[in-house]
């Protein structure tokens, strides 16, 4: 009898913890809570221009900056992550971020490449239903996307990842192209914008690397709804003109370590917004 | 959905359960117990936590091993004439031959820096002479696109792998992927240099409780060691893991750690090398300066060169240098030499020759 008491017992736990571990796969159903997606589009301009790209080589240069000097572009991208929004009422998504090796498994982790449409959008999901007015990412690649050792897709320096080598890390963002106005040879210009850590100055010694990543914060033009049938898309405008017009392109033009690209960050700041929004 | 496991069901649940235990249980008698001990990064009792990221790439055999096929495979070089072990190799502690003061890479192009020992790198928080390389992941990159090295893009690499006739297999077994991607080829990599543990010798023995494992003249040596050379080649690494300049370099040519912090506060500043297994991975310092380590300690009680970035450790009453010496340099370096770990140098685990 007293056998037979155990054995349910010992049952009885077994099949709670069955029980238990169902639940929670159930818990985890997206059925509970209303959710919605959204589709962040970006567009990258010369001021009211569109960015056109010319071929690596060109001299023909589309564009001029505040300093009067002309240049092209051949390659422009960045990195976003850590992507937020906000509502009126307190509402908020935060997009999930993840690391592997396993491509499939990289979350919350994007790159714009100017000539690769299928780039441009950035697609939400699992947004809570709700108001949303803001939205915030970040410009680059953390901490937490480089101390994890090696990752897959975007990430993965074997498929093209703006990865330095020899001083790990990612670029955030990179431009390429040519001036008259720059030295080197065929007068290029590359800005390679990375860098990821601070150590901050201390003990009367100075600082050292740079943590280039920029918080971008953006209000919406208009609030925006998400639900199960409304996936608004808004339309971020990155304008390079606001971020490098007034670089001399006759000095800066090979960027390619976390201080040097320090002077680059600031501005990245305004040089983003939202211009409109598709409900 | 609790309510609805009612114990009626135990009938159905039992027998499944029962079965699924056994599934699990079976699973661990199928494995061999020796070879999955034989392929388990083990920590030393006496060693810090590893700093390596395990949860995400933890080891296996057959990673492992396919890790080493990698190691030994010079097809990860631009023209198939270099791979990691051609300059790093396990009598020198994967470090390169005496012969090669300068590591020859493809085209015979000579490198700048001696190659570094590889060991106990589960336990580094950055790589290379100058630390630039943040994770061990991300160390074959370096090599393999170094122009003076392995001269090949990253991606080349995966290619030559994605269409040879037996790796694509091996990458699905070992990490269960269809197609070869880098970040798995550098866990196989990480996977064979993690294992790479050196823990025992002598010295570790004796810090270990036997007491015999060091003589008399050892054990003064490493009195004498801890007192003098202790500060920087902190035990159990024998390296604070930071980054010094020790005088090497009359003019200094070599910036080392400013490349990397872009701060002339660390010009001429280079990683503290572990002195372990140093007996047998001469030549000495960054640019292989030196042939002995009576040399080596000739440097440190006078030779060692003034630079406003020179290690304040290594100036000794406002003159650069230590004072020691003859019979206390003899007696580090018998300490020295007590730190050669022979089961290490002749693991079969990491021969070519055990590649199945």
């Amino acid at each position: 009898m007293k056998n037979q008491f155990k054995y349910h017992k010992t049952l009885l736990f077994l099949g709670f913890t069955v029980a238990f571990m169902i639940s929670c796969q159930e818990d985890d159903s997206p059925q509970l809570e209303e959710v919605g997606e959204m589709i962040v589009k970006f567009e990258n301009y010369v001021g009211s221009q569109p960015l056109q790209l010319d071929d690596e080589g060109s001299t023909d240069y589309s564009y001029t900056n505040a300093n009067g000097q002309a240049f092209n572009i051949t390659r422009f991208g960045y990195y976003i992550s850590h992507v937020k929004l906000e509502g009126p009422s307190g509402e908020i998504f935060i997009d999930e971020m993840k690391v592997s090796a396993n491509e499939a498994e990289l979350k919350g982790y994007y790159r714009v490449v100017q000539g690769d449409e299928d780039t441009y959008n950035v697609h939400l999901k699992n947004i809570p239903a709700g108001q949303y007015n803001r939205i915030i990412f970040t410009l680059g690649v953390e901490e937490d996307g480089v101390i994890e050792g090696a990752v897959g897709g975007i990430l993965d320096r074997a498929a093209g990842a703006w990865f330095w080598n020899w001083n790990s890390g990612f670029i955030n963002i990179l431009l390429e192209g040519h001036s008259p106005a720059s030295p080197r040879d065929a007068n290029t210009i590359k800005l390679h914008v990375g860098g990821w850590k601070d150590i901050p100055a201390e003990g009367g010694q100075s600082q050292r690397f740079f943590n280039n990543n920029v918080e971008i914060s953006l209000p919406f033009d208009a609030t925006v709804r998400v639900n199960q049938t409304l996936r608004p898309s808004p339309h971020i405008h990155m304008d390079l003109m606001k971020w490098i017009a007034d670089v001399n392109l006759e000095m800066v033009n090979d960027v390619h370590s976390p201080a040097a690209g320090r002077a680059l960050t600031p501005r990245l700041v305004e040089a983003f917004y939202v211009d409109h929004t598709h409900q | 959905m609790a309510a609805n496991l009612k114990l009626p069901n135990q009938g159905r649940i039992f027998p499944a359960l029962v079965f699924l235990l056994s599934g699990i249980l079976a699973c661990t008698e199928l494995a061999d117990p020796e070879g999955v001990q034989r392929y388990r990064f083990e920590n030393p009792p006496h060693f810090p936590e590893p700093t390596y990221t395990f949860g995400n790439n933890s080891v296996s055999e057959k990673g492992f091993k396919l890790g080493k096929a990698l190691f030994f495979d010079p097809r990860l070089s631009r023209d198939g004439s270099v791979a990691c072990a051609n300059c790093h190799i396990q009598a020198h502690a994967f470090a390169d031959s005496w012969l090669h003061p300068f590591s020859i890479g493809v085209d015979d192009r000579k490198g700048t820096r001696n190659a570094p020992p590889l060991f106990n790198l589960a336990f580094q928080k950055e790589f290379f002479w100058d630390g630039g390389v943040t994770h061990l992941d991300f160390t074959p990159i370096t090599a393999i696109e170094s122009p003076v090295e392995m001269d090949e893009h990253f991606g080349n690499v995966v290619q030559k792998l994605r269409v040879h006739r037996d790796y694509p297999e091996r990458f699905e077994d070992a990490f269960g992927i269809r197609k070869i991607t880098g970040p798995y080829v550098l866990h196989a990599l990480s996977q064979f240099m993690v294992m790479m543990v050196s823990a025992d010798s002598r010295y570790d023995r004796w810090v270990l409780g036997d007491p015999s494992a060091l003589d008399a003249e050892e054990v003064e040596g490493l009195t004498l060691f801890r007192k003098h050379c202790g500060s920087c080649h902190t035990e159990p690494l024998f390296s604070d893991l930071s980054y010094r300049n020790n005088g090497i370099q009359a003019d200094i040519i070599d910036f080392g750690r400013e490349i990397i912090t872009e701060q002339q506060e660390d010009r001429g500043k280079f990683k503290v090398p572990s002195l372990r297994n140093i007996a047998v991975t001469s030549p000495y310092m960054h640019n292989a300066a030196f042939r002995t380590l009576e040399e080596v300690l000739d440097h440190y009680s006078s030779g060692v060169n003034y630079h406003t970035t020179l290690d304040p450790a290594l100036v000794t009453k406002g003159r650069p240098g230590i004072p020691l010496d003859l019979a206390e340099k003899q007696k580090i370096i018998t300490f020295l030499e007590a730190l050669t770990d022979s089961s290490f140098l002749k693991n079969p685990l990491f021969f070519q020759s055990d590649e199945m």
